[in-house]
């Protein structure tokens, strides 16, 4: 698993790659976590992300409730289809608010 | 007549650094079967999670011991003399060793409007296979789950 966070304008942005597993979620849960503590808000690219499972997805969600009650913005960023299959088969599709550029995300911070 | 054919039978010790490993050799396997990408991807990831629940459930923090992977690959040309298409099964079967009895009721899906972290892997083992079943295991704790996915 990549999981890098870059400091962009106004924002982080996490760039998460490869599989994302049971073996490796712990560590995606601690860099979203220490990430939103700063109080920035969060865009997780998922382009390079070539598995998936539960672990991973509970990680993304643990994110989305601690930016959603600290009101921090928080998306995902072009979801590789592997990634998107496992979205659609928890529904959590319609849950996270999904993007296809960072001028989409930047637009919804202002 | 039905044909059945073991694709894989690989015993791993339960834990998370097994499961990349586990996975390529299910995605070679799965390579006899020719089936579409996106089929093999939602098998892979449901026998993945099905894994991943013997290691943190029937195992957990107290027991270790390994899991026995069985895939079988079965067809039938039973269908085909009806002038329907060939049915045709692929069967996992995942055996543990663990002292923890699971119960059907660890199997079932949590209702997906509860938005929170964990209790997903049911659901995705539910979604992607057509039959799931605890079987008994004879001789010996531990425990026996049957996936079946039609193809």
């Amino acid at each position: 698993m990549e999981c890098n966070v870059k400091s962009e304008f106004g924002y982080d942005l996490l760039e998460l790659g490869g599989e994302v597993d049971l073996q490796y979620s712990p560590q995606l849960r601690e860099k979203i976590l220490n990430s939103l503590k700063t109080g920035n808000p969060l865009l997780i690219d998922m382009a390079k992300v070539s598995y998936i499972d539960s672990s991973g997805i509970a990680s993304l969600v643990e994110g989305f409730q601690t930016a959603k009650t600290s009101k921090l913005q928080y998306g995902l960023l072009n979801i590789s289809n592997t990634a998107m299959q496992v979205l659609t088969l928890t529904r959590l599709d319609k849950i996270f608010n999904l993007y296809t550029s960072t001028a989409e995300f930047r637009q919804k911070l202002q | 007549m039905t044909a059945i054919r073991k694709i894989l039978e690989y015993q791993f010790p339960a834990c998370a650094e097994q499961m990349g490993g586990v996975r390529q050799k299910l995605r070679e396997a799965l390579g006899q079967c020719d089936q579409p990408e996106a089929v093999v991807n939602n098998v892979v990831l449901a026998v993945g999670e099905a894994c991943m629940n013997i290691i943190q459930h029937a195992y957990g923090q107290s027991d270790k011991g390994d899991i026995l992977l069985e895939v079988e690959w079965r067809t039938s040309d039973k269908g085909a003399e009806n002038g329907s298409k060939e049915p045709r099964n692929l069967i996992f079967r995942l055996t543990d060793f663990a002292k923890h009895k699971t119960c059907a009721e660890q199997m079932r899906s949590r209702p997906l409007d509860e938005i929170r972290p964990g209790g997903l892997g049911c659901h995705i083992i539910n979604q992607v296979m057509d039959e799931v079943a605890l079987l008994d295991r004879q001789g010996g704790h531990g425990n026996v789950l049957e996936l079946r996915k039609h193809l």
